[in-house]
């Protein structure tokens, strides 16, 4: 069956899709807050997704990895047009219906970039 | 909620014009009828990360997914309060296909005049158009397609 592979995993009260194929695996948290993106904070961060930003390594803590699954191209969805401008991320880059319920498909390079970026902006300021 | 009013015949007499009205607070306001397509009962709404006030989500309808606009968070500080039964005018604002909350949608009405809007228009002022008014009450007329695409200049990445 065609169609987008996506994981799904829960981030404070909320779920999200992430393309698979741009998490290179889950693993366990390594003890250092990696720091909050526009998703907001875990409640546990029991496991993180990891992806390539960059060249590097970077990880995103969640709450719990639900599992893969395919989604029918026709079930994915861009994101409004009138709401794209408006949000303050560029990582959201559509939904899924998932049970016919639009879930928010999070590009994670993109989300963790925008963290980094974050960062080092704080950093420069002395905000550090 | 009540039902919104329907049109009443076939389209509006010799110089009236059709608004959709629709309560937010105290006050009324109304929008051009011509852009509402449908008034559809809001289903389970996604909210977006990195979201301003005013957009509380998106749902989906008809096989498309739509955003959700607050009127009240757009005009003021407080928003609609949603629930099981909170309806929405979906709209084609400009370039803009959306779904409209507000505090109550009550439908449409024949307006045969409007008149310049007060010179103190409150929170609304840089939208209004025009007043009008029928058996209701008064209402200001806005610009909804301005209305939007000031919200997304004011909001977004910088």
């Amino acid at each position: 069956m065609s169609g987008v592979a996506v994981i799904l995993f829960q981030l404070g009260a909320r779920v999200y899709a992430a393309p698979a194929a741009g998490v290179l695996r889950v693993a366990l948290p390594r003890g250092v807050a990696a720091g909050e993106t526009s998703l907001g904070r875990p409640f546990l961060a029991a496991r993180t997704l990891v992806a390539d930003v960059g060249g590097e390594e970077a990880a995103l803590e969640v709450d719990q990895v639900l599992g893969l699954r395919t989604v029918a191209p026709g079930d994915l969805h861009p994101l409004p047009p009138v709401a794209e401008g408006m949000l303050g991320s560029r990582a959201l880059s559509g939904t899924a219906l998932l049970d016919g319920i639009p879930t928010p498909v999070v590009d994670l390079p993109v989300l963790l970039e925008e963290r980094r970026r974050a960062r080092t902006g704080g950093e420069r300021s002395g905000d550090a | 909620m009540a039902e919104p009013r329907r049109a009443p015949g076939p389209g509006p007499a010799h110089g009236e014009q059709w608004l959709f009205c629709v309560r937010v607070g105290g006050s009324r306001y109304a929008f051009d009828a011509g852009l509402v397509t449908e008034v559809v009962r809001v289903g389970p709404l996604t909210r977006l990360p990195a979201a301003p006030p005013f957009l509380p989500g998106v749902f989906a309808h008809r096989g498309e997914v739509l955003a959700v606009l607050d009127l009240a968070r757009l005009l003021g500080p407080r928003p609609v309060a949603m629930g099981a039964s909170t309806r929405a005018a979906v709209v084609r604002a400009g370039p803009w296909h959306l779904a409209l909350v507000a505090d109550a949608v009550e439908g449409l009405s024949a307006v045969s005049s409007v008149e310049p809007p007060p010179a103190e228009g409150g929170e609304a002022a840089p939208w209004l158009t025009a007043v009008a008014e029928d058996e209701a009450g008064p209402m200001g007329v806005l610009d909804l397609p301005g209305l939007v695409a000031s919200a997304r200049a004011r909001s977004g990445v910088p």
